[in-house]
């Protein structure tokens, strides 16, 4: 006898379960009658001529504003001439209308090459998608196209979105821009509802935004006529309405970033950050040289583009967090710091061997920059001018891993965690690193010489040296550079922490850093970025580099007793930070501190209010 | 009992399938014959037709004790593998659901289905069961839960429904009373009741009827009632406070073809195909190209679209017909099976095989959500074909044995 219930049982379970399975391929039949018999000929018409089409509502993409509410990017409208492909019968009816005489009448019309129009309308025939034959069309092709459309089956005009950024060259790099999708971008993010011909974030934030900035396409089915015409919406599929993209408020000042532009005008290739050292907010952002956004808007031809991506200048890229740097003579300050924090020196320590413009170490003689010497003088007067010989040796007592420590602790050799794509994270050498690179344990102590000002291995970012003199300034907090403030509609959205822990020490440790930053611009080696009134605190450095002429590096911040910002400027293979750059960041301040347009650079309450009073001049 | 003189093999289950497998292909052939991206893939299918057939028989002629036996290790590598898709699977029209071998590729959700079912049926198959008892009917659940959420996670809801969809048939089959089952299942109902309709009162009404026929003990009542007194309360709560793209985001889970760029195109498409096609189709190789160019899964997920234009009602009849064939066959055999964990496997079998089948021919008559599940012997696609062969070499194991002592 079988196991478990009764004959009889089973016989009743087997109906049950039968009797369901039955009544669900019922259903389906249900279906197949509704569909088959009472809604055959409406739909027998709709597969003939297959005149149901979707149509594509596209979403606007969200703004970008500075914060104060003035507009950064937005949308246009543009014309584009399409193909809109010939479903009915598709195959015999796009044959009979893609002849040459009609291919050569489009190509004409939108002044593009005959294989290419014949390429992409046959795209389109398969796939049944719309394909563009002219995006972004001037005003007269748009004219020819409307005189002969009617004799031309299936060419349409189709509004599209483009965006727009009125500022142009204005923080190009790291606005960055967007563009149509392009096959590799659609095949990555296929799943997340991208179509061929929307519009994508290629870089800066509308790439980091692009989830946000994107909004979601809405779609609706139309009837279309035999010549592609819409005729009626289908009442199978009601439309659906396409939800916006989320404006994005950004934390930059349109006003500053323009004095910082204007400062740098001269300089052809480098970089500045500013920020606020109160809670890493950028405040202005500038790479050089810079390109025009609105170009790729406008449609890109191959050429530009290589002349753009190509050049040795390499426009497109964002300098201040995409290139890395030796920090020079700026790193001082993370030496004078290690060795307060370390109890090895006061401020009032001198070192053992005097500078009378060089230090001889393993042998070899390392000069310092001033060859007439300074002297044997104490920590302060040391970074007051920069000295290279007592450094050297403050290096040589630190050791590696005091450096190491105090420059990790201030974000160095890490990424900031900024939200902008493809940050660098620099270089800050440790023990491992030279082992890796030397044999094990045997690296030279002549690396801690170069360590000590700042060369050698070294690399930091302008933005990672900007966020360094912000913390700095703020008494050693740490803080997480961001250049977006709010996004409209998600309200969630929070600032991420900091990455690096930031950097304790006792008063007179901080004390005697600010002075000697502040000795540095009043007497020192940055005399040029004086501000009347007003005390400036900072630290020059010159970057060798072996392929040209020095960087020329200047970071300080300001007013020195309660710092509103923070800032970083780097001129590529231009000379010494305090002959190139101090003098522009002098220009810069005493516009932008003395200046009335810059309320938030002078310290002025920045709550929410202040961006309401002050959005004032959107035009 | 079964006649003595009642042939081993079933043969109607046998024929049903070779039919539908037939049909399949050759459906196949038609859909990728439209030049483009997927012609010559009907070689292919063959192919894997052969290699199916042979899996078929192997699993068939091996005592399913075996399988008994071996439950619980297949369960623990379907549910390694299904982790190991979410890992490092591949990602094909927005879910993880393939694991690549070489060259070939391979879905765990399928094989999870199997192991399932043999953890399922070898734990129902127990002299002591007693479904009244939490300690019974609890481990069950938790059985089924894990590869749920799993292949739930990859998105791959359709897939997913059919693991609790075969629990229910379990239970039943196992005895628990059908009054019972439904009120275990009311708070699933009430939520989807609350979504259809926006009110709880529709749910009250039918919750009543229910109590009544079920008269459930106290202690069920009460658990029953708290149950629904959470969804009832809470649910309502939760959605008001979701951001309405967290909202967006489940509705495209629950229903894909609220993306009307996506799937809804897809669903517009296949009621036009299916509804011209009338009673008598438009002929085999005939109709299809036309309207079926534009629907990019025309031989795999929306295959019955094209029986239907090509071979009209008569045609998705047919299919329909080989469907219960099968369906009904394989419910008998569970009935008539030699013992509990054959009768139990089978009832498992069965229900995923007719609830897939059912979710997707719904689908292309556009009375279910698009959740990309494959139509079982007709759709193209390798894993799929196997197991589904596989399922009903299991059946034929199950038929071959009835008579053993």
């Amino acid at each position: 006898m079988p196991s478990g219930p009764p004959r009889k049982v089973r016989d009743a379970r087997y109906g049950a379960l039968a009797t369901l399975a039955l009544a669900g391929f019922g259903l389906v039949l249900i279906g197949l009658l509704r569909l088959q018999v009472v809604q055959h000929d409406e739909l027998q018409r709709l597969a003939e001529q297959n005149r149901v089409r979707l149509d594509v509502l596209r979403a606007p993409r969200g703004a970008i504003r500075d914060r104060f509410g003035r507009l950064l990017a937005d949308n246009q409208p543009s014309f584009d001439v399409v193909f809109r492909p010939m479903p009915a019968e598709s195959v015999s009816r796009a044959r009979a209308i893609v002849r040459s005489a009609w291919l050569a009448t489009v190509s004409a019309l939108v002044q593009d090459d005959t294989l290419a129009v014949r390429r992409r309308v046959e795209e389109a025939n398969r796939t049944g998608q719309t394909a563009v034959l002219r995006r972004n069309a001037p005003y007269a092709v748009m004219a020819a196209v409307e005189e002969v459309r009617a004799d031309l089956p299936g060419i349409d005009v189709q509004v599209a979105p483009i965006r727009r950024y009125p500022e142009g060259m204005l923080a190009a790099q790291m606005l960055g821009y967007a563009g149509e999708i392009n096959d590799q971008e659609l095949s990555d993010r296929e799943d997340e509802g991208y179509k061929l011909g929307d519009l994508i974030g290629k870089s800066g934030i509308e790439r980091k935004y692009e989830d946000v900035l994107r909004g979601q396409n809405g779609a609706e089915f139309v009837v279309v006529n035999a010549m592609g015409k819409r005729v009626s919406t289908l009442r199978e599929g009601p439309p659906r309405l396409p939800v916006p993209g989320h404006d994005v408020t950004l934390t930059i000042d349109l006003g500053l970033q323009r004095a910082v532009e204007e400062a740098m005008a001269g300089v052809q290739r480098g970089a500045a950050v500013v920020l606020d050292p109160r809670d890493g907010s950028i405040l202005a952002m500038v790479s050089k040289p810079a390109f025009d956004p609105n170009e790729f808007s406008r449609g890109i031809s191959n050429a530009r583009w290589q002349e753009l991506s190509a050049q040795g200048d390499n426009p497109l890229l964002n300098r201040a967090v995409q290139s890395a740097y030796p920090p020079g003579s700026t790193f001082k300050i993370v030496c004078m710091l290690a060795g307060l924090r370390s109890g090895l020196v006061r401020p009032d320590s001198h070192q053992p061997v005097a500078c009378n413009g060089g230090f001889t170490f393993g042998g070899r003689r390392f000069g310092c920059w001033d060859h007439r010497g300074h002297g044997s003088i104490d920590l302060i007067t040391a970074l007051e001018f920069s000295c290279d010989v007592y450094f050297f040796q403050l290096g040589l007592e630190l050791g590696l891993d005091r450096i190491e420590q105090t420059a990790r602790a201030l974000g160095l050799g890490e990424r900031t965690g900024i939200d902008l794509p493809a940050e660098v994270r620099g270089l800050v050498p440790s023990a491992e690193y030279y082992n890796r690179h030397f044999r094990s344990g045997h690296w030279p102590r002549g690396v801690l010489l170069n360590l000590g000002i700042g060369q050698g291995e070294l690399l930091t970012s302008p933005l990672q040296l900007a966020m360094m003199t912000g913390e700095i300034a703020n008494g050693g907090h740490p803080i997480r550079p961001h250049v977006v403030r709010a996004i409209q509609g998600v309200p969630e959205f929070k600032i991420g922490k900091p990455v690096a822990p930031g950097i304790e020490a006792d008063e007179t440790a901080w004390n005697a850093v600010h002075e000697a930053m502040v000795r540095v611009v009043s007497a020192g080696t940055a005399k040029g970025a004086q501000v009347p009134g007003i005390e400036v605190a900072g630290k020059t450095g010159t970057a060798q580099n072996p392929h040209g002429r020095d960087h020329a590096l200047f970071v300080c911040y300001a007013p020195a007793d309660h710092p509103t910002l923070a800032l970083c400027m780097v001129a590529e293979n231009s000379g010494h930070g305090g002959v190139v750059c101090a003098p522009l960041v002098g220009r810069l301040l005493r516009t932008t501190l003395l200046g009335d347009s810059l309320a938030i650079a002078r310290g002025a309450r920045r709550d929410s209010t202040a961006a309401d009073t002050t959005g004032g001049d959107v035009d | 009992m079964t006649r003595l003189d009642a042939p081993l093999v079933d043969w109607p289950l046998l024929l049903a399938t070779l039919g539908l497998l037939t049909i399949g292909l050759l459906t196949v052939y038609s859909a990728t014959s439209v030049p483009g991206a997927h012609q010559g893939l009907w070689m292919k299918q063959l192919a894997w037709c052969g290699l199916a057939f042979a899996a078929a028989c192997l699993v068939a002629g091996i005592h399913y004790r075996l399988y008994d036996s071996l439950a619980w290790p297949l369960y623990g590598l379907s549910l390694l593998l299904l982790v190991a898709v979410l890992a490092v699977g591949t990602t094909k029209l927005g879910a993880r659901r393939w694991i690549a071998l070489g060259p070939l590729q391979f879905q765990p959700s399928e094989l999870a289905k199997l192991a399932t079912t043999f953890v399922l049926a070898r734990f129902f198959d127990h002299s002591r069961l007693d479904l009244r008892r939490p300690r019974w009917w609890l481990p069950p659940l938790l059985i089924v839960l894990v590869p749920f959420a799993l292949v739930a996670k990859e998105p791959d809801l359709g897939t997913a429904l059919s693991f609790p969809v075969m629990l229910l048939a379990l239970y039943f089959w196992a005895g628990m009373p059908a009054g019972q089952l439904l009120l275990g299942v009311s708070p699933i109902f009430n939520v989807a009741l609350f979504f259809v309709t926006g009110s709880i009162g529709w749910f009250i009404g039918l919750f009543a009827v229910l109590l009544a026929f079920a008269r459930p003990r106290l202690g069920l009542l009460l658990l029953v009632l708290g149950l629904n007194g959470a969804v009832t309360f809470t649910l309502p709560h939760l959605w008001n406070h979701l951001h309405d793209y967290q909202k967006r985001r489940i509705e495209t889970f629950v229903n894909p073809e609220n993306d009307p760029t996506g799937s809804g195109y897809q669903i517009i498409q296949s009621k036009i195909a299916i509804g011209s096609g009338g009673v008598l189709g438009k002929g085999y190789l005939k109709g299809s190209q036309k309207a079926l160019a534009f629907l990019p899964m025309r031989h795999t997920d929306f295959i019955y679209s094209v029986v239907g234009e090509e071979l009209g009602f008569l045609g998705a009849l047919t299919v329909v017909v080989l469907y219960v064939v099968v369906i009904v066959r394989g419910f008998r055999l569970a009935a008539v099976a030699r013992d509990g964990f054959a009768s139990l496997m089978a009832v498992g079998i069965v229900t995923a095989l007719c609830f897939t089948i059912l979710v997707n021919m719904l689908m292309t008559v556009g009375w279910a959500p698009v959740t990309g599940i494959p139509l079982p012997f007709l759709s193209y696609g390798g894993t799929a074909l196997v197991v589904n062969c596989l399922q009903i070499g299991l059946l034929q194991n199950v038929a071959l044995r009835r008579r053993e002592f």
